[in-house]
């Protein structure tokens, strides 16, 4: 016990204390904070504040009601009347306006309007031109319910045992749980490549033959899955730490992460069903570095592995809508497809307990037997070089001389 | 040229011979015809259709909702509505009693105070917070937009905005809008079908010269071939490669779609004309060599593969600056500063002039003079990494660095 300890403590410091898993740490916050930028950069450029002209013939907007001010980052965009078409197609032509919309006499039963343009009038001002119809449309109707038509509704959705409520504004709560296995997923990747690549540095550079006079297999390889699952959930716990850090700066400013709560149910998953995936896919990585001679082609095969982890990212919107069809339940129970499927069911619906039980069992099972299959996979492929370990050779009985 | 032509038919060779390069080349057309086969199979085969439907969206039938209106301002329902579609309850008791012998699917709670707050409550058995997206509940808003209007539909259907509006343009341009699609998804696959292909043929020669080097062969080469010859031999034969491959998918694809029935033009359905797919080919060979040669330069560096795919991003950066643009400014400002300025820099220039070229007018003499740019930056990165190709470059077992690239690029090293 006391070896597996000191390889693990080995194989941890070997990857922590080291610049560049430091800067693959950094990276990935910093490439959302970039990628945050960038949107509210295009969101920005899409603010043109150049008045909108109108021509209006249906009459309603005589003496106008000014548009309701804009949520930000929206700015608001002035609206000036024109007598006719003529006048206000001038002022387009000189740059004063950068468009005007006609108001045709039947507006009120027809409901059409048109619009003249040189660049297509952006989302921001439309919806302010837009606005400003519906406030003059609404001038007779009394305050109170016109402003509840402009808001619309707050719809809550509850389950039937009022455990549960979601409502419309929250659909970072839905997300959530889909994010953390996202999460979860990075970094089982990347502690995985970095076990497969254990046991292959080892071996090309021949340092096993060494440790093995001191430690025995199973030792070595129990401390190396050890020490790499604890090098990812260093990694899961500084991105959440850092999630965590948003979230509390964002929750005043922004609507959307306010009432972000981590449900015990979610936990439960994370315990139940991400972590066995998680040591199930580190040991499978270990697998394949101890069967192929050389790093390469080890991440070929990784690529394979990591196919059918990324199925219900392809399905997720099937998935989404349509969280307790057959395929969903399915994907659930299946290793590798289970930990991002059951987490992204978890935010849109209530999960039935046998199917917990159920996944957990299976992911549990799959676990056990990658242990397994790795252990075995070592022991034979430890010290063959230049020549690949087949699969058969796993499986056969007679197969272990250790 | 003798030397080159060798190297070239050298690559080219090994390259084929390799089992993995048949089953990449063969085997994306061939799901790409399964999964085009059976989707004409489920089309023709509507039994099977219906069954492969329902694993992937469970059973759906639509019940009727309830409704439970405390608030009183549901007098009236639009006659557009299905009879039955809802059920009023005059109380929540007696909802959820229907609810559970199984008369709604789910049913609303409309408060008391429903004007001032805005709040309503939807109880659903499954949870699932994205119906609210769904036809039954715009019916039911449409229900309560009419109602609070006091019946007046017409009104009601003007809150959120006009029912239809007519553009003109004036400008000569052909205008980006939701009534075009094609218009808006062109420049952007044009932009990813650039980034894929000159990437895709690039990477080939990372791996192909980080491989060499670390088993030394490399060195065993350049005593008799010269580092331009054997660079150039190189780009060439993978070049030649990776051009073979994106033609055979592009030509796959091609015939899939039309054989599964979609006449599908892409020339014409983007309006493209001849002189853009000659331009495609300048752009594709000019940044293919640029980029090619900068990864075989960072092959030669970095001492293993791994290392050297980890800082290929470093080198990609460029590239896929104009991708994070091609829906906004490619799309809406094809000729305005920051888009001319990035398909005149030649290292954007391949996915950044094509995208524009994809989108309208550009003046003539800009897509001369970017591939003018690009050639010579060609010419002369080919050069500075030919002078990479040194033994002390090569030899060399230390890490990567961002410096070290950019000194041995400026012949410094």
């Amino acid at each position: 016990m006391n070896k597996t300890f000191l390889v693990a403590l080995q194989e941890y410091r070997q990857h922590v204390f080291n610049r560049r898993f430091l800067l693959g740490l950094m990276s990935v916050p910093l490439v959302v904070v970039l990628m945050v930028g960038l949107i509210l950069l295009i969101v920005s450029m899409q603010n043109n504040t150049t008045p909108l002209g109108y021509v209006d013939h249906a009459g309603f907007l005589s003496d106008p009601l000014p548009a309701p001010a804009p949520e930000p980052p929206d700015k608001p965009v002035p609206m000036v009347p024109y007598a006719n078409e003529s006048q206000a197609d001038s002022a387009l032509r000189t740059g004063q306006i950068q468009a005007y919309y006609v108001v045709p006499e039947d507006y009120l039963s027809a409901g059409k309007l048109s619009v003249v343009y040189f660049t297509a009038v952006k989302a921001p001002a439309r919806i302010q031109f837009y606005d400003f119809l519906t406030a003059n449309l609404l001038r007779d109707t009394d305050p109170a319910i016109a402003e509840r038509l402009v808001e619309g509704s707050e719809v809550t959705v509850q389950s039937a045992d009022g455990k549960r409520s979601v409502s419309t504004g929250d659909w970072f709560i839905v997300i959530f749980p889909m994010i953390v296995a996202l999460g979860f997923i990075i970094a089982m990747f990347s502690t995985g490549g970095y076990l497969m690549q254990a046991v292959v540095d080892e071996k090309e550079n021949r340092t096993m033959e060494v440790i093995i006079t001191s430690v025995s297999p199973d030792q070595f390889m129990a401390g190396k899955i050890i020490g790499d699952i604890a090098v990812g959930l260093t990694q899961i716990v500084v991105w959440g730490l850092f999630i965590a850090i948003g979230v509390l700066v964002g929750r005043d400013s922004l609507d959307f992460l306010r009432g972000v709560q981590v449900s015990s149910q979610t936990i439960l998953l994370i315990v139940v069903i991400i972590f066995p995936s998680f040591v199930m896919v580190a040991a499978l990585m270990a697998t394949i570095g101890a069967t192929v001679t050389e790093a390469r082609e080890g991440q070929q095969m990784t690529g394979l592995l990591g196919m059918p982890i990324w199925i219900p990212y392809m399905l997720m919107y099937t998935l989404m809508n349509n969280p307790n069809s057959p395929i969903a339940i399915l994907l659930s129970m299946i290793p590798l497809t289970a930990p991002l499927t059951i987490l992204v069911r978890d935010g849109v619906t209530l999960l039935p307990a046998w199917q917990i039980a159920l996944s957990a069992a299976v992911q549990i099972l799959a676990a056990i037997g990658s242990i397994w299959l790795a252990g075995r996979a070592f022991r034979l492929g430890m010290l063959r070089y230049g020549k690949r370990l087949k699969w058969h050779e796993i499986f056969a009985r007679q197969g272990v001389k250790s | 040229m003798k030397k080159i032509l060798l190297v070239l038919a050298n690559e080219i060779v090994t390259v084929i011979s390799r089992p993995s390069f048949w089953l990449v080349l063969l085997g994306l057309p061939l799901v790409g015809a399964l999964i085009f086969g059976g989707i004409g199979w489920l089309n023709r085969n509507s039994g099977a259709a219906q069954s492969v439907n329902q694993a992937f969206t469970g059973t759906q039938e639509t019940l009727a909702e309830g409704v439970v209106d405390l608030s009183g301002i549901i007098r009236q329902t639009p006659k557009e509505i299905p009879a039955g579609m809802f059920i009023a309850y005059p109380d929540e008791a007696s909802a959820r009693s229907a609810l559970a012998a199984g008369e709604i699917g789910a049913f609303y709670i409309v408060p008391q105070d429903y004007i001032q707050s805005g709040k309503i409550i939807y109880i659903r058995p499954d949870f699932n917070p994205l119906s609210t997206d769904t036809k039954q509940s715009s019916l039911f808003r449409w229900i309560i937009q009419v109602n609070l209007l006091g019946g007046d539909q017409v009104k009601a259907s003007l809150i959120n905005g006009p029912r239809q509006v007519e553009d003109t343009s004036l400008s000569a341009t052909p205008q980006v809008t939701e009534d075009n699609p094609l218009a808006t998804w062109a420049p952007y696959a044009v932009t990813i079908l650039f980034y894929v292909l000159i990437l895709g043929a690039a990477s080939l020669l990372l791996s192909n010269v980080s491989k060499e080097k670390e088993n030394r062969v490399i060195e065993t080469l350049l005593t008799s071939v010269t580092p331009l010859q054997l660079l150039s031999g190189k780009i060439l034969g993978l070049g030649l490669i990776g051009l073979g491959q994106s033609i055979l998918w592009l030509g796959t694809s091609y015939v899939l779609l039309n054989k599964s029935g979609q006449t599908f033009n892409l020339a014409t359905a983007l309006h493209l004309p001849i002189s853009f797919l000659v331009w495609g080919l300048v752009f594709f060979i000019l940044g293919y060599a640029v980029y090619a040669s900068l990864m075989a330069g960072l092959g030669a560096l970095a001492p293993n593969l791994r290392e050297a795919s980890q800082t290929t991003m470093v080198i990609m950066i460029p590239l896929m600056i104009p991708m994070f643009f091609s829906n906004t400014v490619f799309a809406e400002q094809p000729n305005g500063v920051l888009a001319t300025a990035l398909s005149m820099f030649p290292l954007s220039a391949p996915v950044a002039m094509m995208t524009r070229l994809s989108t309208g007018s550009v003046t003539w003499w800009q897509p001369w003079l970017s591939a003018l740019l690009l050639a010579a930056t060609a010419v002369l990165i080919v050069r500075a990494v030919a002078g990479m190709f040194r033994a002390q470059a090569l030899l060399s077992g230390q890490g990567f660095n961002l410096k070290t690239y950019l000194r041995a690029l400026a012949g410094r090293l």
